[in-house]
């Protein structure tokens, strides 16, 4: 089936109890058994069945086989915020005194997890440019356990090239993780140029709506974890097969970190998900107009897009993407006070920090996201103090252009 | 020929594998389900090759317990 049919009915078929087509808010912790054997059997695992919402949920269940079908995935588990789904798997695969390469111009809370929280547990971190494949090779040394990328860095904007990564992760015997928020299912399923495991913020483009925090993690089937340098999850593999990293998560990292999602927002992904084809179409559409109308302003300075054909990443993007780029890009005006008076002069592009909602966002990282770093450390990044991240929404074009007229001109 | 699965005396077909135990005893979620043959886990690639013997003990056990259906 194609995507845009999965998004409405993947995952979920209408309740052969009551007809429900909408899948039901299961807004239990814990499930209840006639019997003390029916219970102990279930945790056992000589029964099917949920035990408790923390482990597993009916609701999880339905976005779960959902997402995983949008990924062409072979399972997936839903939790509670982008963040917590790159923690479980960055714990999962990792132990002291191993070590990540990951790029830079990469998701702030995602460098502070690597570069704070994971090094508290002696787990090391490389930050390489994300456009140089010889950068990763050449990172990687024996305690490296995984390769950690985003399909479009945000907000650095570069693409890297996911099938010359996954070689050089294989290479290595170590999983390539691919976060695809930013361009979701509908551009990309990283499975397909070589990802071995997908996260989402489902916050983003999957929610759609600004409504509710949510994280996922898809695992592609492309890694073999009855082999390499994973020992816990290769014996587990005997037992679980393809899914042996899904079970260690589940029945482990999982668990005892708690970071299961709530019912309620889960059921608001399920509803965001069945809109998610038209929407990134509309997206993608409108960031590209309001980018080429940029790169046509005296007063902006630069315009970071890779859907704009003098973007270094236009050709790559396109042939990764299937034509579309995404609805994030940057631009910058010259100097942090001038971007400070842009964002305070838009009034439909709203000032805050997220992205992928259907209305257009506008917010500016140096003196927010990335306040924590020094003006040196933000220039490593990719993150020049002027730079503005747009996230655009699905507004009318001809509004977006508006506001982003009249902000200029007022800056 | 009689087998123990899951701690109950079945009736199973002569030459029985264990991939199709699983469809026999109406295993449900069988992707779920691992398999330990006389206390040993079974690989899962061996499922369809594996044939089950009288007195053989058999347990299906789910691997991703508390609900990952």
């Amino acid at each position: 089936m194609d995507i845009e049919t999965l998004a409405l009915h993947g995952g979920y078929a209408p309740d052969p109890h009551t007809g429900s087509t909408a899948a039901p808010i299961h807004q239990t912790t814990a499930y209840a058994y006639a019997t003390a054997a029916q219970l102990a059997d279930v945790f056992g695992g000589r029964a099917p069945g949920y035990i408790y919402s923390r482990i597993g949920n009916p609701t999880f269940s339905a976005f779960e086989k959902r997402l995983a079908e949008l990924e062409g995935g072979i399972g997936c588990l839903s939790c509670a915020s982008g963040m917590a789904a790159i923690a479980c798997v960055a714990m999962g695969l990792t132990r002291a005194g191993d070590h990540v390469v990951t790029t830079k111009g990469i998701f702030g809370g995602t460098v502070s997890f690597f570069a704070k929280t994971l090094a508290r547990f002696a787990v090391r971190t490389t930050f390489v440019d994300a456009g140089k494949v010889e950068a990763f090779r050449a990172a990687i040394d024996p305690a490296t356990r995984l390769i950690f990328v985003e399909t479009i860095t945000n907000p650095g904007m570069e693409v890297p090239d996911l099938p010359a990564i996954a070689d050089v992760a294989h290479n290595a015997r170590i999983p390539l993780v691919v976060d695809n928020t930013v361009t979701t299912p509908i551009l990309v399923r990283p499975g397909r140029w070589g990802a071995d495991i997908v996260v989402h913020s489902v916050s983003k483009f999957i929610n759609g709506h600004g409504n509710s925090i949510g994280g996922a993690i898809v695992d592609t089937g492309n890694f073999d974890w009855s082999s390499g340098p994973f020992a816990d999850i290769q014996a587990l593999a005997r037992r679980a097969g393809k899914l042996a990293f899904l079970a260690h998560l589940r029945m482990l990292i999982y668990r005892d970190l708690g970071c299961c999602p709530s019912p309620f927002n889960t059921f608001l992904h399920l509803l965001g998900i069945e809109g998610l084809p038209l929407r990134m179409a509309a997206h993608c559409q409108n960031a590209q107009a309001l980018a080429e109308y940029l790169a046509n302003h005296p007063r902006v300075t630069w315009v970071n897009y890779p859907g704009l054909t003098s973007n270094p990443y236009h050709e790559l993007a396109g042939r990764l993407f299937g034509g579309r780029f995404g609805a994030v890009l940057t631009f910058g005006v010259g100097s942090a006070e001038a971007a400070a008076r842009f964002v305070d002069r838009t009034v439909l592009a709203q000032n805050l920090a997220n992205i992928g909602d259907s209305k257009t966002l506008v917010i500016h990282p140096a003196s927010t996201i990335f306040q924590e770093f020094t003006p040196a450390e933000r220039q490593a990044m990719g993150v020049p103090d002027d730079l503005i991240r747009v996230a655009v929404g699905v507004e009318s074009v001809k509004d977006i252009i508006a506001d982003f007229e009249s902000a200029l001109e007022k800056m | 020929m009689q087998i123990i699965v899951n701690g109950k005396a079945v009736e199973a077909a002569d030459g029985i594998t264990v991939a199709q135990l699983l469809v026999e005893q109406k295993v449900q979620t069988p992707e779920y389900v691992s398999v330990e043959l006389n206390g040993e886990i079974l690989d899962r690639q061996d499922f369809a090759t594996t044939v089950v013997a009288a007195g053989d003990q058999i347990e299906f056990l789910y691997f991703m317990g508390g609900g990952a259906r």
